[in-house]
Parts: structure tokens; C-alpha cells; sequence
């Protein structure tokens, strides 16, 4: 599996996809690290479980979460989790990314 | 019989099998389903109502709502704040929670003779104030649990009776003997779901088929979003546009069914498509919607013999099955719920 830090110079991205919910609504953040912040994404990617099977969530309307590291175009590494399963590294690498991607402000 | 902790239609099926693996597995549940168990007491109003000249009292099940509060906490079940009886505590999400829970009770009770979730008087529990800015609301398999919204996008989930019955409606299905969460038979879910919520309020309003909206969620959007509900029945893929929120996503129509991996395989997505067929249906018979269509739709849904992982067509055959049973092969009815399905491309039109 590629590394996030490998030495290479493609685009090194991390995306989180935000899925169901009462309102079905999809939401998407993707951050690209400075260069000079590799080494600590590169830690909060590593800390998390990407091989742990996945747990079934109880009840409806729960958000479902997508999260991929992407290195130029292509998703070198990819998750699906129930919003119960977002917790720990998990929840750290998802609210870094959401912290650095790019906001969509309202048109008036 | 009385409640129990394993729901009775699993116990049906299980002492049913005749898997050799599961006998003894059968034979205690056969045992279970036969030992008597304790009454749980249920709770009852005296209710009076006009009846041509007749002032008409009958005593009827009520509610046992219990509302608890995270405040803003995700740390559920949070702290109990309003139970059944208590004078309202002046907190919106709260009071609006609770009055949800009691017309969303009063609407299942007067359609189907429904005692609430589990059909046997148990609690009705809902959660407030989850989460940080939370931007949702949903059913964790106990109890229904609503966010504040962000104030920017959503300004409070419990302002809609149509969301917090959606929310009930998911433990209904679940008590029924559910419906995988999943593709098909989770946009299934979604879509009884979505029913129920249009029902409740409908049912609320007095509303006739025709006179009413079929939004689901109208009333919870920020003022700056273009917008006026998070779905609409009546026509899907058009209840929202917005340059944050994007386009309305829902297909009307089987030619235009969703493919994805996202949402549960786009559960919230596809169920306009049976949101759609039971509009249909519910407005060509006209009148209110629950005694007709909804019953259909309930009944196809409590009869013990709809698959978990059935998909649209199997629905469709199982409410033109239950449709056929309640008033006869040939009736109106069956002919609405027929044209319904072939409306949304689920079913072909056997006389095309």
C-alpha cells in the first residue's frame, strides 16, 4: 500500500464523504496538506484501523461516512463507516480534514 | 399475548423453522410463545368527541413519552426532562418533541388502532439537544434522537411533525419485523417512513389527500435556503435547489433509479420512487389518505409476511395482495394501488 509521504510528487489528499441522514444530503471535505505537514497527516492516517471490518449500525437515518486517501487521482486507500464507527483516530483524521478543507460560502 | 423482550414475530418465525439446526432453538420459542406472562399496565384517557347530535366518550390508550436532553452532548440517553402528564418546560426542541410523540400516537391509534411502536403501550423515548450544531435527526433502535441544526442550513429538527413521525415510523418498521437498511429494501424503509410522517400530519390538519402538501421536513430549513422541505411525495427531485445544498436527488421513476454505494446505496435517494407510487395511489382514491392507501401500506407492512430484504416489486405485489384481501379483487382500491406502481415504472401495465 502506498504511503501518504512516499517520495513521489503527486498530490497527496485526504477525502471525507458524508452520506445519509434524515435528509440524504451528501457532503464532502477534501484537504490537501501543506508539504511541510506531511509527516503529522501522515500520523493522523496511520493511527487509523483501515483494516478493522466494518460493524453494522443499528436504526435508521444515521450518517454514513466515506473516508479515502488519494494520491493524484487515484484513491490509495478507502473506508466505509457507520457515524457510530467514527470515533477515536477516526473522529481526529475527520475533524482535521473538515478543520483544513475549504469552505462553501452561501451565494446572496 | 403480553410483550416480551423478544419481539413476538421473531418468536413465530423461530418456532416455525424446521431447520434441524435450529430445533432446539424452536422448541423453547414454541414454549415461550405458550407460558402466559405478566400484564404490563397501559396507560388510558377518557376522550370525547361529537358524533352528528351525540357527545360520544370512549376510553382509549395513551402515550407514555419520556423526552431526555444531551445538551449538546452526544452522550446518549441524556437526562430525563419532560415525562407523560408534565406541564411544558418552556424549551422549544423539548415541547415540540413532546407534542410530535403525542400526534404521531394519536395518528397510529385513530388510523391502524395502533398502541405506539411496539403496538403494546411501550415508551415512547426521544432525545433532544444531540450533539453539537447537529445536523440531523434519526432512530437508533431504541429511541428517536434530534439535533439543533447548524442555524445556517437547519434551525431545529422537532419544528416538523412530519420529521419526528418519520423518525417513530423507523421504530414501527423495526417492530414489524423490518427492513434492511439497505438498497431496495432500505429505500422501503425510507419510504413507510416518509408515509407515516405525511400521515401524521395530514391526519393532524384534517387534511384530504388532495389538499395536502406531501413535504416531508417543511419548516426546517433556514430562511437563506431555496427551499421549502428535505422531500416532496407528490414530486420527487423537487423540493430543493441550492447552491450549498445542490439539487433535490430523488428519481420519480424507476428509469431514473439512483446507482450508489453511498447512503446505504441511496436509501434517502430511491424512496422517491415508492414516495411517489403511494401518492398516487392515495390521491386517486382521494378522501383521507390513511383509511384507504395507508391502511393498504400498514397492513402490507404488520402482516407478518413481508421479507426484510424485499425489493420494490415484491412490495408492489404485497400491497396489491393486501389491497385484493381488504376489499376484493376487482375494487377500486386495487386498481389505484395497481396504477400507482406502473406510474413509477415498478410494475408494467398488463394492458399496455
Amino acid at each position: 500500500m502506498p504511503q501518504p509521504d512516499a517520495a513521489n510528487d503527486e498530490r497527496f489528499a485526504v477525502v471525507v464523504v458524508r452520506s445519509g441522514g434524515l435528509a440524504g444530503l451528501q457532503k464532502q471535505w477534501r484537504a490537501e496538506p501543506d508539504p511541510a505537514r506531511l509527516a503529522q497527516w501522515r500520523e493522523l492516517v496511520e493511527n487509523c484501523p483501515w483494516d478493522a471490518a466494518p460493524s453494522a449500525s443499528s436504526g435508521a437515518d444515521r450518517y454514513q461516512w466515506r473516508i479515502e486517501v488519494h494520491r493524484g487521482d487515484i484513491a490509495v486507500r478507502r473506508v466505509r463507516l457507520g457515524d457510530g464507527q467514527v470515533d477515536g483516530p477516526w473522529r481526529t483524521l475527520v475533524d482535521e480534514v473538515r478543520r483544513a478543507a475549504p469552505s462553501t460560502p452561501r451565494r446572496r | 399475548m403480553y410483550p416480551g423482550i423478544v419481539p413476538p414475530f421473531l418468536l413465530d418465525r423461530l418456532a416455525s423453522t424446521d431447520d434441524p439446526r435450529l430445533a432446539r432453538a424452536a422448541a423453547a420459542a414454541r414454549k415461550t410463545l405458550a407460558m402466559p406472562r405478566p400484564p404490563r399496565p397501559t396507560r388510558t384517557r377518557l376522550r370525547l368527541s361529537i358524533d352528528g347530535d351525540a357527545l360520544v366518550a370512549e376510553a382509549v390508550p395513551a402515550p407514555d413519552r419520556i423526552i431526555s436532553d444531551t445538551q449538546n452532548s452526544e452522550n446518549l440517553p441524556g437526562r430525563r426532562v419532560r415525562s407523560e402528564d408534565e406541564e411544558p418546560v418552556g424549551d422549544a426542541a423539548v415541547d415540540e418533541a413532546y407534542d410530535g410523540l403525542g400526534a404521531t400516537y394519536d395518528f397510529f391509534w385513530d388510523a391502524f388502532a395502533r398502541d405506539g411502536i411496539d403496538a403494546a403501550g411501550g415508551s415512547l423515548l426521544a432525545t433532544v439537544h444531540f450533539g453539537d450544531d447537529y445536523d440531523n435527526a434519526f432512530w437508533n433502535g431504541e429511541r428517536m434522537v434530534f439535533g439543533d441544526g447548524d442555524g445556517e442550513v437547519f434551525v431545529g429538527f422537532t419544528r416538523s411533525l412530519s420529521v419526528i413521525a418519520h423518525e417513530l415510523g423507523h421504530g414501527v418498521t423495526e417492530a414489524a419485523g423490518g427492513l434492511e437498511y439497505q438498497g431496495q429494501s432500505g429505500a422501503l424503509n425510507e419510504s413507510l417512513s416518509d408515509v407515516f410522517g405525511a400521515l401524521a400530519e395530514q391526519h393532524r390538519l384534517g387534511q384530504s389527500a388532495n389538499e395536502a402538501s406531501w413535504l416531508i421536513g417543511a419548516g426546517i430549513f433556514a430562511p437563506d435556503v431555496q427551499g421549502e422541505a428535505l422531500r416532496s411525495m407528490k414530486a420527487p427531485g423537487t423540493a430543493y435547489d441550492d447552491d450549498v445544498l445542490g439539487t433535490d436527488p430523488q428519481p420519480g421513476h424507476m428509469r431514473d433509479y439512483v446507482e450508489t454505494d453511498d447512503d446505504n446505496g441511496g436509501v434517502h435517494i430511491n424512496s422517491g420512487i415508492p414516495n411517489r407510487a403511494f401518492h398516487i395511489a392515495a390521491t386517486t382514491l382521494g378522501g383521507l389518505a390513511w383509511e384507504r392507501a395507508g391502511l393498504i401500506w400498514y397492513r402490507t407492512l404488520t402482516a407478518g409476511t413481508l421479507s426484510p430484504t424485499a425489493d420494490f416489486a415484491a412490495f408492489a405485489a404485497a400491497t396489491r395482495a393486501t389491497a385484493a384481501s381488504e376489499y376484493g379483487e376487482e375494487s377500486e382500491e386495487v386498481a389505484a394501488v395497481r396504477a400507482a406502481w406502473v406510474a413509477v415504472g415498478v410494475e408494467e401495465d398488463a394492458a399496455a
